[in-house]
């Protein structure tokens, strides 16, 4: 049972910013599942962990950059089992020279996660003005909006409004009371007064602020 | 030279190493061997830049133009683009190596939250003869165009201004409901953007 739960995606959950264990960083413990899954999370988190190293900087947030630090310690062990795995599945050249593919871009996917790690450091130098202006001109930019309570969006489904297809929104964060959903999937809900931190073009943002301010009844 | 000039450079090498790895990913996903190598091209192009940044910036900071903190935060911005931009090529390098992909590489980026896809813009499309500026594919189907093939030539990045004519291939990313109205449009089946 508990390794069910492994297996499942940390993202797309409401969770609180974890504390951190001392464990979490030292001890290492293999856990079989599948090679596939395993490159598909470290893809994904792959791609949203820049994103969210931004959005700390930008929105100044510990609890991102928490939340960025977890996954990189994360995407270390994800590294470690999958080359456990693919070591054990080698049985001959051919085998072992395709598997020294997969290998090679979860080590890349591990990389780009240390490299948010290394863009959250940058807090430290207090970036504030100057980060937002070398953002402004870039064609997708981060964005964060509070939730109307009388906007349409309340209580439905993110794949059921279809942000993304109808404004080009990535949904990458969303705060809800103390809570975080990180990279939220179709079936998260959107309530009313929760925060969320979108990537897109200023034309998107319009669109999805006027949507969830309550001011436009309609995406599209 | 300006600070302006600077967080420009920056920029490019932010926006142009996130562009590299949906195009590694692409030459995977498509085994398409020009996007790998165009990859490798743009790493070498990000390795200059990154090299010209850290030189001019010495420079500005000796000369008492730019402090050391600004110049530190923009070093440090570049070097993670730098970083990400070496993570692509590695992934390209899959690409351009002489074994054949497992299968498991092609299924594990299909099925991530992102969807690539590759779609040929046949005659009576309405995409045909607009500019992506026009069309706003990225604010109304959520699918941005990573790269395409135009009159037997490759564009990367495709700006406002690159227009779109029948038969152009085209490379992108969105989400999976972005992909099949992107398809249809393409294809002629709508006109409704």
């Amino acid at each position: 049972m508990k390794q069910e739960k492994h297996k499942k995606s940390l993202l797309g959950r409401l969770q609180r910013t974890p504390h951190w264990k001392k464990e979490e960083f030292t001890e290492i413990e293999y856990e079989p599942t599948s090679v596939k899954e395993l490159l598909t999370e470290m893809k994904d988190i792959s791609e949203l962990i820049i994103d969210l190293a931004y959005s700390a900087l930008l929105f100044n947030s510990t609890e991102i950059a928490e939340e960025v630090k977890f996954l990189e310690v994360r995407m270390d062990k994800m590294n470690y089992d999958i080359r456990i795995m693919a070591m054990m599945a080698a049985r001959t050249k051919e085998d072992a020279e395709q598997l020294s593919g997969i290998l090679q871009i979860a080590q890349a996917a591990e990389k780009i996660s240390n490299t948010a790690g290394d863009i959250i450091l940058l807090m430290e130098l207090k970036p504030k003005g100057l980060l937002p202006r070398i953002l402004k001109d870039a064609d997708e930019q981060l964005f964060r909006i509070v939730v109307s309570a009388n906007s349409q969006a309340c209580a439905k489904m993110i794949g059921s409004l279809k942000i993304e297809s109808e404004t080009g929104m990535r949904v990458i964060a969303i705060r809800r009371k103390n809570c975080w959903i990180y990279n939220p999937q179709s079936d998260n809900t959107i309530q009313s007064k929760d925060t969320l931190i979108v990537k897109g073009t200023n034309e998107g943002y319009n669109d999805l602020n006027e949507f969830l301010l309550g001011k436009q009844e309609v995406l599209d | 030279m300006k600070q302006e000039t600077f967080e420009s450079m920056v920029l490019t090498i932010k926006e142009q190493s996130e562009l590299m790895v949906d195009l590694s990913y692409s030459s995977l996903l498509y085994d398409n061997t020009t996007l790998a190598k165009e990859v490798y091209e743009l790493e070498e192009h990000i390795d200059h830049l990154f090299e010209r940044l850290h030189h001019d910036l010495f420079q500005e900071v000796k000369e008492g133009n730019i402090t050391v903190k600004t110049a530190q935060i923009l070093l440090k911005l570049a070097r993670a683009g730098e970083e990400i931009a070496d993570a692509a090529r590695e992934i390209a390098d899959v690409q351009l190596r002489d074994v054949e992909l497992h299968p498991i590489l092609k299924m594990s980026i299909q099925e991530s939250d992102e969807v690539l896809t590759k779609v040929q813009v046949k005659e009576p499309s309405i995409l045909c003869k607009k500019t992506l500026g026009q069309l706003k594919l990225g604010s109304e189907t959520g699918m941005t165009i990573i790269a395409m093939r135009h009159n037997n030539k490759w564009l990367y990045g495709p700006n406002k201004n690159t227009r779109i004519d029948a038969f152009d291939i085209l490379f992108a990313k969105g989400p999976e409901d972005g992909e099949a109205h992107l398809i249809e449009l393409a294809d002629g089946i709508t006109d409704e953007i």
